[in-house]
């Protein structure tokens, strides 16, 4: 008789749950040196974001235990094949995963099995669900300017599936996940010419595995160039009647910022009572041929500004290329200017994928904090 | 009891706004007739700025306004629904409150406002609000129906279109993680609300919302209020989040600053 995983031994189906580890500072909170094996039934499934949490009574030496499996976001395992009924309670679970850190009953999960029979099969879509198109000509507005979203004869949509999601020098490669947890601590002086505090601090952020982020923590707006870093994505809402663009971002607490093109004057940091350093800051843009420019200042600091956890201060001042090069393909780069944390300005660039015909996903990082 | 309530719905939820709250309210209630209802070019309704491309916030009566508390007496509440009003009028522990986006008419009631942005050669609207979530509601008006199975959010999905001078807009897809109204009224997935936005004049906009939700109701029933045009004012940057503690009133105590989910026992 030939051997049987033990997976394979209880007959059931099995949920495989690839890189979702990637989301979030989640070796911050899960020791992924602690591998944990539960099995129990299912009491609550809390489909919520930004994590998704399955809730499994778990008989112990006489007792009933009840542990938290945390999983992805229900927008990430829509994707991969799941919906608010896959799991229900009562269901029989078993799950292998990491462990918290701080000793309470909750893990990670990385697979779960469901014991309620039926063989289905779900992994992880790792991958765009939409296929890369031939190239299709950038939509135009009727007077021929490009468009950054809609258009009367376009789709509405909006876009995702960044290139890079984390913030590094153009030209240099580090290996890092996707988001921005630098495989070796040592390649930290590369990702941008740092001053030496800031080095310092960026090596602190990277050593604790990111879980001081402020948008894990409490849910802090993704400012800076963070918006456009997550699958979440963001809509651009081109308002031309008042001269103004509306960013409307699909991460964090699903905010909204505005970039004006009414040719208003940039006022850079303002620290008076009403109009304290901002989270977004102060944008106003203008287009410079088939590319809009956008000057960005008056950052407060109370936030990171990419993943991965690089520093900034209220000097940051940031300046965004947005490229409509077809259809489907938004180009973004970026300077970074911030002399109180960088030795020089910096550049960095990726694109990102239209998604034509959906509303951007309503996610709420709020949603099941407190 | 309402003025009680009323006060202590201040405190609790929009302390840090009684400067806007002192400001709101009909503009111009004792000055020059208000101007009429600005129109578009193509002669319809416009709920932005006289002149093209101006544009402008609608705010909320002030909170304790009489008549738009809800009428409980005339709410045909399901028998565990008016129980649970019953004690969330005790406790108030208003989702809004801890920054959660809370759609409906609860949206409109934020003391810094909301901005409507419609777009028609896009045929959509979005809906912008200050304070609170700092979020957006989009409002289809292409034509399209709704989706078969909506995944339930805060804001719910929303289509929208013209009957003559009215907008409406209708929703469904709700979560139950907010309350819709101020004070707590309950209601299922199965909510389905219809607003009617009517702009009486320049300054003025009547708003009615007609609830149905068969899971905690067992009829329909409105409420209605108006809201008050500030054309001087921009939408700001407001972060909810920026030093909100009332995180303890949800899921327990210091625990919740490392997000531990472990605390939750069901049979």
């Amino acid at each position: 008789m030939k051997f049987r995983s033990p997976v394979l031994v209880t007959s059931l189906a099995l949920i495989a749950y690839g890189n979702a580890i990637a989301h979030h500072p989640i070796l911050g909170k899960f020791d992924d040196g602690a591998r944990v094996h539960i099995e129990g039934i299912v009491s609550y499934v809390d489909w919520r974001n930004p994590h998704a949490h399955v809730f499994v009574n778990v008989a112990e030496a006489g007792e009933t235990l009840n542990w938290a499996v945390e999983l992805g976001s229900p927008l990430t395992l829509e994707a991969s094949g799941w919906s608010r009924e896959t799991l229900l309670p009562g269901d029989t679970i078993v799950v292998d995963g990491l462990r918290a850190r701080d000793g309470s009953r909750q893990v990670w999960g990385e697979t779960v099995t469901k014991g309620a029979g039926g063989a289905r099969l779900f992994a992880l879509q790792t991958t765009p669900r939409i296929s890369p198109a031939a190239s299709r000509p950038t939509p135009r507005w009727p007077d021929g300017s490009p468009a950054l979203g809609a258009t009367p004869d376009s789709s509405s949509g909006y876009w995702s599936y960044p290139s890079k999601t984390a913030l590094v020098e153009d030209g240099v490669e580090v290996a890092m996940n996707a988001y921005g947890l630098l495989e070796t601590l040592d390649d930290a002086e590369r990702v941008a010419p740092f001053k030496p505090w800031a080095l310092a601090l960026y090596r602190h952020r990277q050593q604790r595995q990111l879980r001081d982020d402020p948008m894990y923590l409490h849910c802090k707006p993704p400012g800076g160039v963070r918006q456009y870093q997550s699958d979440f994505g963001f809509q651009l809402i081109e308002d031309r009647e008042s001269e103004r663009i509306f960013v409307l971002i699909g991460s964090g607490n699903r905010n909204f910022r505005i970039i004006y093109l009414d040719g208003r004057e940039q006022v850079g940091l303002v620290t008076g009572d009403d109009d304290n350093p901002l989270y977004y800051g102060r944008s106003v843009g203008r287009w410079e041929g088939e590319t809009l420019e956008v000057d960005t200042r008056g950052f407060n600091e109370d936030f990171w500004f990419t993943e991965g956890g690089l520093p900034h201060t209220s000097q940051l001042r940031l300046t965004e290329r947005f490229t409509r090069t077809s259809l489907d393909t938004l180009e973004y780069a970026v300077t970074v200017n911030d002399p109180g944390a960088y030795t020089r300005s910096w550049s960095a660039s990726w694109t990102l994928r239209w998604v034509g015909n959906e509303d951007l996903p309503a996610h709420f990082c709020q949603h099941n904090r407190s | 009891m309402i003025s009680q309530r009323a006060i202590a719905i201040l405190i609790l939820i929009t302390a840090p706004c009684s400067l806007v709250l002192a400001q709101q309210g009909p503009a111009n209630a004792e000055q020059a007739a208000p101007l009429p209802t600005p129109r578009t070019a193509a002669g319809r309704v416009s709920l932005r700025g006289t002149v093209p491309g101006t544009n402008g916030i609608w705010l909320p009566p002030p909170v304790g306004t009489p008549g738009t508390g809800t009428p409980v007496e005339e709410i045909p509440f399901q028998p565990w629904a008016k129980a649970l009003y019953e004690e969330r009028v005790i406790l108030r522990l208003e989702p809004h409150a801890r920054c959660k986006a809370s759609g409906a008419a609860r949206q409109f009631l934020t003391p810094y406002g909301v901005e409507f942005v419609e777009i028609p050669e896009l045929s959509s609207l979005y809906i912008l609000d200050i304070g609170g979530p700092h979020s957006f509601r989009t409002v289809h008006m292409d034509g399209r129906t709704h989706p078969a199975n909506p995944s339930p959010s805060n804001y719910g999905h929303s289509i929208g279109w013209w009957e003559g001078d009215t907008l409406v807009v209708d929703t469904v897809g709700y979560n139950e993680d907010f309350w819709f109204d101020r004070y707590g009224l309950p209601h299922t997935e199965s909510l389905q609300t219809v607003e009617r936005f009517v702009r009486v004049n320049h300054d003025v906009m009547e708003y009615e919302l007609t609830v149905e939700d068969p899971g905690a109701y067992t009829g329909q029933f409105t409420m209605a209020f108006e809201l008050y045009f500030r054309s001087d004012e921009e939408l700001f940057e407001y972060v909810c989040q920026q030093s909100n503690f009332a995180d303890e009133l949800m899921v327990g105590t210091e625990q919740t600053r490392t997000i531990d989910r472990s605390t939750r026992i069901v049979p």
